[in-house]
């Protein structure tokens, strides 16, 4: 007979098979590595930089010379990054905005080319190309114009792409150049104006689309882990294998525990290796990080026990997968896009997570700054760990 | 037997079962069935499909709870699911759950592991089943057999002292099918009590000590197959004699005085070709018995 084994040693050897069984499963060992290997290669490719000079197009009849050559002066002493390019016409201003013409300026000295892509024209040498997004088109004889109260009519013309607000602030400077022209003064003292920015200052210093990439990665890793362990363990219940294990002094505690154990190494691993490869990792922020990590590999541990006990085959398991974790990354998403997530985002258990993910790496942030999102989220991994253990336990019985 | 045989049974079960039931919804599968099973004895259940024999190994192993009744593994009550008795227990599944990426050598060690058996004999495992040379092959590219006679192996990785096997020779050829027998025989007798279910009548009659027949549900005989067929069967003999160019038959039943006379005319006849007695056949007693055949 043998000595009664210990619950811990049940458990190891579970873990220890389970890992046995991922290392032999070419397709997720495929999956993970290219899932791996992807994001890491997406995050190094998507620019750094944060392009923050609006350039401004404009066109004149000639009579406005001064103006531009002080609006020219002001743009150069200016941090914000406003560049003036001036064209021959309105119709080639018109085409460099809508990308039919493209704008050339060559690296050193003020050379520049307008290249006519379909005409054949050739790249030029020792150029950057310049975007132009919006541009002012002044009527011939617009000063003389204005300045006799003849009405006139100045074009305001702007990629799709461009903010309503930016493109109101054109009609704006427009409307100021008419007055400055007219010399008619608003009948009011102009107040003195301060800026105060609230949170840190990052004019200058924005934090760049690969910066904002990280959160996103991490979820997709963990979602490429949530695939793995799910169909492993449906592995375990479709063949019954569960059942020989029940068989033998293993309880399904200890099955139960194992598969926590061996989802949250798993997802814990991957995450950590693809993090340290896009540079997330600090001196300073290793620990919130790690924290962080943990919370989420758990998480995403609870929705794969119960993808896991609900999944009846390969396709199956891939649809709830996605099903699951698809709402999950929205978070990560909204991160990347612009303006502010809705209400209904914020209610989605890895927008915290996300959240502290953003802080810690792109703003150099501490846990402890964010310790609302750190109880919500804990809050939600508990719930969804109880709900995915709840469910496989359910199944597993069942059998 | 062997009265003996029951008498121990009753008198130091390592099996206890006393009148249990199990229901699957509304299907009452198992209806308060109850036997004992000796220490050596090996007692094959035999019913067709759906007559309950699977659910109440399942009973027995702890993968179902029964509604009512009671078992008792080795005087420890199944309910108590302690993990003493089922150290003691080996399962021989009819579905053959075998963890298809990892070799059969891999499949023995980790269950040995979950046993707490560091040292287990897995080459000799593999040996007795006839899987020696493909001990490092992953169990995915085992034949059905393969993985069958795999399944015996695992059974006994732990030399239990309870031994439920659930239809083991399901899908075996003959030669293997009478080497796992043999490999049963032999865990018998090194003194584990075998509950084995089959609707394979020849081997239930081999194998068995004692024969409990299941139908929907209850148990509606239990004994040894000599007993049963001396209660249930007819015995006769049946005479063959050359007539003409063929050849004809003759049954005689030997129980009744007015046979004797008849089959020593026949004896004495020069066209006697062959005399051989008739036996019942434990098929013919489960219909007798049922009024449904095994393979239902």
């Amino acid at each position: 007979m043998s000595r009664p084994v210990s619950r811990a040693a049940i458990v190891s050897a579970i873990v220890k098979k389970d890992f046995v069984e991922f290392s032999r499963d070419k397709l997720y060992i495929f999956l993970s590595l290219l899932g791996m290997i992807f994001f890491v290669l997406i995050f190094w490719f998507v620019p750094d930089t944060v392009d923050e000079t609006i350039t401004l197009g404009m066109t004149h009849g000639g009579d406005l010379g001064a103006l531009v050559a002080q609006f020219e002066a002001g743009a150069e002493g200016s941090a914000e990054g406003l560049a003036l390019e001036v064209f021959d016409s309105p119709e080639q201003m018109q085409g460099v905005i809508d990308g039919s013409l493209e704008l050339w300026r060559a690296d050193e000295g003020d050379a520049r080319v307008i290249r006519d892509k379909e005409a054949g024209d050739d790249k030029p040498k020792d150029s950057h190309r310049v975007g132009v997004q919006i541009g002012i088109a002044f009527p011939e004889g617009f000063l003389i114009d204005t300045a006799t109260g003849t009405r006139t009519t100045v074009k305001v013309y702007a990629d799709a792409a461009v903010p309503p607000e930016i493109q109101t602030a054109m009609k704006s400077f427009v409307r100021e150049i008419a007055y400055g022209i007219t010399d008619n003064v608003l009948p009011v003292t102009e107040p003195a104006q301060e800026n105060i920015i609230l949170g840190e200052d990052r004019a200058g210093d924005q934090v760049s689309i690969r910066e904002k990439m990280r959160p996103m990665i991490s979820i997709m890793i963990l979602m490429v882990e949530v695939f793995s362990l799910a169909s492993l363990i449906s592995g375990e219940v479709l063949n019954r294998t569960v059942v020989a294990v029940l068989a033998t002094p293993a309880k399904i505690g200890d099955f139960l525990a194992a598969k926590t154990i061996y989802g949250t190494v798993l997802a814990l691993a991957q995450a950590f290796i693809v993090l340290l490869a896009i540079g997330a990792f600090t001196a300073e922020n290793w620990f919130a990080l790690l924290v962080i990590l943990v919370i989420a590999s758990v998480m995403f541990t609870g929705i794969a026990m119960a993808v896991g006990a609900a999944g009846k085959d390969f396709m199956g398991t891939l649809f709830y997968a996605m099903a699951f974790v698809l709402p999950l990354m929205i978070p990560a998403f909204a991160l990347l896009l612009p303006g502010t997530a809705s209400a209904w985002v914020r209610v989605l258990p890895t927008y915290g997570l996300i959240q502290m993910l953003n802080g810690v790496t792109a703003y150099g942030r501490g846990i402890d700054e964010y310790l609302p999102q750190l109880g919500i989220s804990v809050a939600w991994l508990v719930a969804i760990y109880v709900a995915g253990l709840f469910t496989l336990k359910r199944k597993v019985e069942s059998l | 037997m062997t009265e003996s045989i029951a008498t121990a049974a009753a008198a130091t079960a390592a099996i206890e079962v006393d009148g249990i039931t199990y229901s699957y919804g509304d299907l009452q599968a198992v209806k308060g069935i109850s036997f004992q099973v000796a220490p050596g004895e090996i007692l094959g259940f035999l019913g067709p499909n759906g007559a309950g024999k699977s659910t109440t190994i399942k009973v027995l192993t702890g993968q179902l709870s029964p509604k009512s009744g009671s078992a008792r593994i080795l005087g420890l009550d199944i309910a108590r699911d302690d993990p003493e008795t089922q150290a003691q227990i080996g399962v021989c599944f009819e579905e053959k759950n075998l963890y298809l990426n990892m070799s059969g050598e891999e499949n023995l060690r980790f269950y040995a592991s979950l046993f707490g058996i560091k040292d287990a004999d897995v080459a000799g495992a593999l040996s007795r089943v006839g899987l020696a040379d493909r001990a490092k092959d992953r169990v995915r590219t085992y034949s059905k057999g393969m993985r069958q006679r795999m399944m015996i192996s695992r059974s006994f990785i732990n030399k239990p002292k309870i031994l439920f096997l659930d239809e083991p020779t399901d899908g075996l050829d003959p030669v293997s099918s009478a080497g796992i027998r043999s490999t049963i025989k032999e865990e018998a007798d090194r003194g584990a009590a075998v509950l084995l279910t089959t609707h394979d009548m020849f081997e239930a009659d081999e194998l068995s000590d004692r024969v409990a027949f299941l139908n929907d549900g209850k148990i509606v005989a239990l004994d040894t197959p000599e007993n049963l067929k001396l209660k249930y069967g007819t015995r006769a003999v049946k005479v063959r004699l050359r007539d003409g160019d063929g050849v004809r038959e003759e049954v005689l039943p030997l129980d009744g005085g007015e046979s004797s006379a008849r089959l020593a005319e026949l004896a004495a006849s020069p066209e006697l070709l062959t005399i051989h007695t008739e036996e019942a056949t434990l098929a013919d007693i489960f219909i007798q018995l049922t009024g449904r055949g095994l393979e239902g």
